[in-house]
């Protein structure tokens, strides 16, 4: 079976006080609809974008993305 | 829908109304075996002020309904799938060109093509590379609409 990357950007939105994907988006610059494609793993970020995410969450990148 | 997206499906619909409309002329003339350069030509004229004045209203038009996201930038993945489409539409430009080619080259391949359209040869070149860069055109299209719903 193939590798996919994973994230728990959905649980960590909702554990920072239930942020919108709006927000998140405006914070990392790119669109609602492609954090919406992350979530859903239909989209795997730049290494860019992962980043920023993961230093906006203030959590090691594997935290909020795994590939498994 | 995201306004990219939206935008390309419009974007799509124009381009298949506004070439249906051409090479329905085409063949109408061609079916009455009037078809002549000028024809041809007005027929030309026409796509291009459709395709101005129709991709003007569109852009006016959806930026008035989703006015917030009037001023969207495209973000990496927007130029991911516009590289995708782009990539498939390169393809068939390429085959296209090999077809015009050969065309020149070897024309003894399409004579019942130049015999059923009586048109000087410039001019089914022409009408060949049309039909290439209006199929890589759809496809583009196609292509990003594909990966905004399917995801990749």
């Amino acid at each position: 079976m193939s590798k996919k990357i994973t994230n728990n950007i959905r649980r960590l939105r909702f554990n920072n006080d239930e942020m919108t994907q709006q927000m998140l988006a405006d914070v990392v610059g790119v669109s609602r609809q492609t954090i919406v494609a992350i979530e859903k793993d239909k989209y795997s970020p730049s290494l860019e974008v992962a980043f920023k995410i993961a230093e906006f969450f203030q959590e090691p990148l594997d935290t909020v993305f795994q590939y498994k | 829908m995201s306004y990219k997206e939206r935008s390309i499906w419009v974007s799509l619909a124009i381009t298949i109304y506004i070439w249906f409309n051409y090479f329905s002329t085409i063949y109408h003339s061609v079916q009455s075996q009037n078809l002549t350069i000028s024809i041809m030509q007005s027929a030309l004229l026409s796509v291009v002020i459709m395709t101005v004045v129709l991709e003007i209203l569109h852009h006016i038009v959806i930026a008035i309904i989703d006015n917030k996201n009037a001023n969207y930038d495209e973000d990496e993945r927007d130029k991911k799938i516009a590289l995708l489409g782009a990539n498939n539409a390169y393809y068939i430009l390429s085959f296209t060109t090999i077809v015009a080619v050969v065309h020149l080259l070897f024309p003894f391949m399409s004579h019942h093509i130049e015999a059923l359209i009586n048109l000087p040869n410039e001019y089914v070149i022409i009408n060949i590379i049309i039909i290439g860069a209006l199929i890589a055109e759809i496809s583009k299209f196609a292509t990003q609409v594909f990966y905004y719903r399917k995801g990749f």
